[in-house]
């Protein structure tokens, strides 16, 4: 027992020595968590709030435009933020100023547009049903088009959706002024509230059920995803402390001293991930806090930690575990500092890329959503948004402790054996 | 069987993955209780590969190394506890202080925290570190990083003390202070083996010598008596005689 703790001491020793991978784990983490959740905050509003904030211009002449909006804003999905000006360049200019993602603009001639289609409908309806109307020709206006602006950091998808959804009270708006109009013609414009109404009304519905476990629905914040994203990344960058720190153990002699001692390898190897398997957890501690408390000041959403404590506990073990044996991994093949450092760093930042951390996997295309499987970071990262996100139980955290696992086992069994061959361990 | 504390090599080979022939070649050897046995030889004679193998660092390819301690034969475990080794390089750790490291490899060395804590005072006073015990040994000199290197070797009172060149790169002082610590720890019943290629040190500091080259010992025995018998009049001249003048690699 004196020999582990006089061991864990040595480490801990050593790690408070390292100025850099102090900073590199603790400080970097907090910075990217910050400037990162500021960064994606408004990109993760658009994804996740039920309001879309939207930049109106209106021009329109008429009365159709002003009920157009008012209609979007009724409709509860929209934020609407009317902007003066006086052409779809100085809402483009707005747009681009505010840091908005969406805007939409109403030329002047949109009223007038919309009743001469209509118009032009109720004529040849009449026409086709051999009734008398107002054989008065009526200026034909081209019909309108408005003008839909938008950031080019959203997908695609989700433009279609905003703009389906506009084209939706769109048709609206221009079926209930057909419908006047014919009536009009009809000279029974009184009566036309009852026909709009009934094809209001009867339009096919379409139940939206969520498939979660708990019916609860699971779209991360920004501080949801970037707080575990970024502290998961950090516990991996520990590859350049832990595994330069066993490179240069193995190049000064240090490993060679060990060995013609009565002692065991096991007891150096454990004491290294006994020490840094609690600097992982501090790492938790010190971003989850920052995200809890700090966040919150600067209008960002605050972290709600889970209440499956035992779960969450889990989850942050394996992680743990998971960027030691990758960092022993690492320090027992490389055979400089530089090669640790450098292949370790570079192959956490592609890690953390294809997993997630940087750009969360759900908004990659299908084929890197399925590469992203080959990263530890990603099942991670899974972890806390099953607790997040989905409010996950054992059952759906199978999956991801049992990929942890795999990949915890095939490190440690690598380094034993790189330690095998190297005629370190025996 | 050997009294007291020795080690009795016979037909130790070995051969490097990568080496054409063998680094060593059916070597023989007996170093006796108290005895200060020097290894030497020129550059690649297989001094340090020797070395390596009677410490357990790796296996010799063939032959038999048996350890004694007060006479009996110790077990694998039994020969970790019994040896102490002083490595040719700086193998502790730079950012800690001599404190700190003794602290470790004390532990390592199974010493109980008393009297590890007694052990290490002794050697921080003994070999002039005491001032500097708590800073870190990488802003040391030569000297002082080989003080600490050697303190950590012979922190558990080793019956057996391996050192490879304990005085390479050291002035006058430190190996001054050095050698007489050895001869202090020797006269105590430490067994030592070194290696160096200082010949009046080794001269001075030893009772019997084999001269190894080309894998193979070429010269065993008391000191004064290879001299008679060689006709040499120092360790130096011996050596020369028995290795040759040409350049070593």
């Amino acid at each position: 027992m004196f020999k582990i703790v006089a061991s864990i001491k040595k480490e801990v020793l050593l790690l408070i020595n390292d100025r850099v991978g102090l900073a590199l784990m603790f400080l970097m983490p907090l910075l990217l968590v910050f400037i990162i959740t500021i960064i994606q905050d408004s990109v993760y509003k658009v994804v996740n709030e039920n309001r879309i904030p939207l930049l109106v211009m209106n021009q329109d002449d008429g009365r159709l435009g002003g009920k157009l909006i008012a209609v979007l804003n009724n409709s509860g999905l929209f934020e609407i933020d009317s902007v003066a000006g006086d052409s779809d360049q100085n809402l483009k200019s707005e747009l681009l100023a505010k840091g908005k993602m969406i805007a939409l603009y109403v030329p002047k001639s949109f009223s007038a547009g919309l009743e001469s289609n209509a118009g032009s409908v109720s004529q040849i309806l009449m026409s086709d049903l051999g009734l008398e109307h107002d054989s008065t020709q009526r200026a034909r206006v081209e019909t309108p088009s408005l003008t839909f602006f938008h950031d080019p950091v959203l997908q695609d998808n989700y433009i279609i959706s905003v703009m389906g959804v506009i084209q939706s009270y769109l048709g609206i708006i221009s079926n209930a002024l057909m419908i006047d109009n014919m009536y009009k013609d009809l000279d029974m414009g009184s009566q036309s509230d009852r026909l709009a109404k009934e094809i209001m009304e009867n339009q096919v519905k379409i139940n939206k059920v969520v498939a979660t476990n708990d019916r609860s629905m699971a779209v991360p914040n920004s501080t949801q995803h970037n707080v575990p994203a970024w502290t998961i990344f950090a516990m991996f960058f520990m590859v350049v402390s832990l595994g330069s720190n066993i490179v240069k153990e193995r190049v000064n002699g240090s490993f060679l001293r060990l060995k013609t001692m009565p002692t065991s390898f096991m007891v150096v190897m454990f004491s290294k991930m006994t020490v840094y398997v609690v600097v992982a957890i501090l790492q938790v501690v010190v971003t989850f806090s920052m995200g809890i408390w700090v966040l919150p000041h600067f209008g960002l959403p605050t972290l709600t930690l889970p209440g499956n404590f035992l779960a969450f506990a889990s989850v942050v073990f394996m992680s743990s575990m998971a960027a030691v044996s990758y960092a022993l991994l690492i320090g027992s093949f490389a055979h400089t500092q530089e090669q640790a450092n450098g292949f370790g760093a570079v192959s956490i930042v592609i890690f953390g890329a294809i997993g997630g951390i940087l750009v969360p996997t759900f908004v990659m295309p299908a084929y890197m959503q399925s590469i992203s499987n080959i990263s530890p970071l990603h099942w991670c990262l899974e972890g806390f948004y099953i607790l997040f996100l989905k409010r996950g139980s054992w059952h759906e955290l199978q999956r991801v402790f049992l990929f942890l696992a795999i990949f915890i086992s095939i490190c440690q069994l690598c380094t034993y054996l790189k330690l095998k061959v190297e005629k370190i361990v025996s | 069987m050997i009294k007291g504390s020795g080690i009795e090599i016979r037909a130790v080979s070995h051969r490097y993955k990568s080496a054409p022939e063998n680094t060593l070649s059916e070597i023989n050897l007996n170093i006796y209780d108290s005895d200060v046995f020097g290894l030497l030889g020129p550059n690649g004679a297989g001094k340090t590969t020797l070395i390596s193998i009677l410490c357990g660092i790796f296996p010799a390819s063939s032959g038999v190394i048996r350890f004694f301690d007060k006479g009996t034969e110790v077990s694998d475990q039994g020969r970790r506890s019994l040896i102490g080794f002083v490595p040719q390089e700086y193998a502790f750790y730079q950012e800690l202080s001599p404190r700190q490291n003794l602290d470790y490899f004390g532990a390592m060395y199974n010493l109980s925290k008393d009297r590890l804590v007694t052990r290490r005072e002794e050697l921080l006073d003994v070999l002039g570190l005491s001032k500097v015990a708590d800073k870190p040994v990488g802003t040391f000199s030569g000297g002082m990083k080989r003080r600490v290197n050697l303190a950590i070797g012979i922190i558990h009172q080793p019956g057996i003390l391996f050192l490879d060149e304990p005085t390479v790169g050291v002035d006058v002082q430190s190996k001054n202070a050095i050698i007489r610590y050895l001869q202090h720890l020797n006269q105590q019943g430490t067994t030592i083996v070194y290696t160096s290629h200082h010949m009046s040190e080794a001269e001075e500091f030893c009772n019997r010598i084999a001269l190894i080259d080309h894998g193979t010992v070429i010269a065993e025995g008391e000191l004064e008596e290879l001299k008679l018998s060689h006709a040499a009049n120092d360790l130096q001249s011996l050596f020369i005689k028995l290795t040759g003048e040409a350049y070593r690699d």
